[in-house]
């Protein structure tokens, strides 16, 4: 294979400075339950998909995102409505007001920063002026909380939406690195976690209270119906 | 990106050395650079990002996210040459990430006039001692007989794993002096398998690196950090030996039941 990560576009779009809003399979699965509700509900295009032969369909991890350099996972592929079809990210549109949703999927160890540098530099591609990351932190206290790469930021969530600092700590897999790497490349980037209880032998157990409790946040700071 | 070495600041080429100390064995090397950062207010000059570090990254204490990074500072030297310091928050992971990352600093490093690489990591001991020795090993016999006079063991057998160690390999082979400063540590470990620091180790590095490059710092802080460390290890002691008594007692004492 020529490249290891690679796009397959499908549409073309025009927005105007649109909002990335990232979310992947994490603690509880707070991220993939998010944007899949606003993937229901709003009903955004599918734009794009990113592949990646660091995507292992079978992990050899626990959790799956927290990888491990002799730990690189099996490949495979899923089979959807009977097709099938190799593990991905997706991005979708959605126009008023822009957003880039985008549902991700952890890679292993060796491919975790060229994936996400693939999505910043699409995001650049895109015009993204912020990216929202949305994931879960291990809490039993249920509360909202933000990080930000910018202390005008954090300050701009505080302010207008009593949103606090709570969490402090790493932040791993697909989610985190996209995050991470925003500010090298001169894209804002937020994170809204939720605090969500750990299961230690499902670490990824949907907790859909928690991500109502998210979803409610975001529906807020970004004037969503969803 | 494999490699990317963003400049603050655009630096003159200048004669100069560079000093680096990365996280490993009790935080010797990353806490010894990062003291003399701290007391001689070196000024921040370059960030180091790379696909090899551990991929996660930190929120801090201010709700601010931080990628897992090396960090590059520049000392203006009045009593000698300009000084670089290599610090970071980590070390690549795999050996081709460490070589990569050590090859990559050194470049960078020669482009801007430096002839002379200090490097600072940890020796693990399980010998007793009051203070600790400093050991080193160099990139030319004449460099060993320098540090000689400083009172530094020479390392006659032994490795230095990681970008501590590969970063005076690869000096040797770019044809600039390497030298390799290792404090003498007991290497404790928390529960949870990482280094507890050790600044008494850092302490007797530092002399000798300050006595080397002809630098002033303070060390009262280290001092400080000591006396916490022996306070904390004496207690640690005496909860041992009071378990240990105990359980001796607990042995020898006669059943006080009857069957």
């Amino acid at each position: 294979m020529e490249e290891s990560t690679w796009i397959k576009h499908h549409k073309t779009v025009e927005l105007n400075e649109p909002i990335a809003v990232v979310g992947s399979s994490g603690l509880r699965s707070i991220g993939r339950l998010v944007v899949d509700h606003l993937i229901k509900e709003l009903k955004p295009q599918l734009i794009a998909e990113l592949y990646s032969t660091h995507f292992p369909l079978i992990y050899q991890t626990i959790p799956a995102y927290s990888p491990h350099p002799e730990l690189p996972g099996i490949g495979g592929v899923e089979i959807e409505s009977g097709e099938v079809g190799l593990p991905r990210v997706q991005f979708y549109a959605h126009s008023h007001p822009p957003l880039i949703i985008t549902k991700g999927y952890n890679a292993n160890f060796n491919g975790q920063y060229e994936v996400a540098g693939r999505v910043i530099d699409f995001f650049k591609e895109l015009q993204v002026r912020r990216i929202v990351v949305v994931a879960g932190y291990g809490s039993k206290e249920k509360k909202v909380c933000c990080a930000a790469n910018e202390e005008k930021i954090i300050d701009e969530i505080k302010n207008k939406f009593q949103i606090e600092v709570d969490y402090k700590g790493p932040f791993y897999g697909f989610s985190g690195l996209v995050f991470g790497l925003a500010r090298l490349r001169g894209i804002e980037a937020l994170c809204l976690l939720v605090s969500a209880e750990p299961v230690p032998t499902d670490p990824e157990a949907p907790d859909e209270e928690s991500s109502k409790m998210l979803l409610n946040k975001l529906n807020q700071i970004l004037d969503l119906h969803s | 990106m494999n490699v990317e070495i963003k400049m603050l600041k655009t630096l003159q080429p200048k004669e100069s050395v560079l000093i680096g100390g990365l996280p490993g064995i009790a935080y010797i090397g990353k806490l010894s650079v990062d003291h003399l950062i701290q007391q001689l207010k070196a000024e921040l000059v370059g960030e180091v990002y790379s696909k090899f570090f551990p991929p996660y990254v930190m929120i801090k204490d201010d709700g601010i996210v931080e990628l897992m990074k090396n960090e590059l500072y520049y000392l203006k030297n009045e009593n000698g040459k300009d000084i670089f310091f290599l610090t970071g928050n980590a070390q690549a992971f795999s050996p081709e990430g460490q070589y990569e990352i050590a090859d990559k600093l050194l470049d960078w490093a020669i482009s801007l006039g430096v002839k002379r690489v200090y490097s600072i990591a940890a020796l693990l001991t399980d010998r007793s001692f009051e203070t600790p020795n400093v050991y080193g090993t160099t990139t030319t016999h004449v460099l060993l007989e320098e540090i000689k006079k400083y009172g530094v063991l020479p390392l006659d057998q032994g490795s230095i794993s990681g970008t501590n160690g590969l970063i005076i390999g690869l000096a040797k082979k770019k044809n600039i002096d390497g030298i390799c400063l290792l404090g003498e540590t007991r290497g404790y470990q928390t529960p949870e398998g990482l280094y507890v620091l050790d600044p008494r180790a850092v302490k007797a590095v530092l002399d000798v690196l300050t006595a080397l490059l002809n630098l002033k710092t303070d060390m009262t802080l280290l001092d400080k950090q000591t006396k916490e460390m022996d306070d904390l290890i004496r207690k640690i002691a005496e909860i041992e030996r009071n378990m240990r008594e105990e359980m001796r007692e607990a042995t020898t004492k006669k059943p006080s039941y009857v069957t």
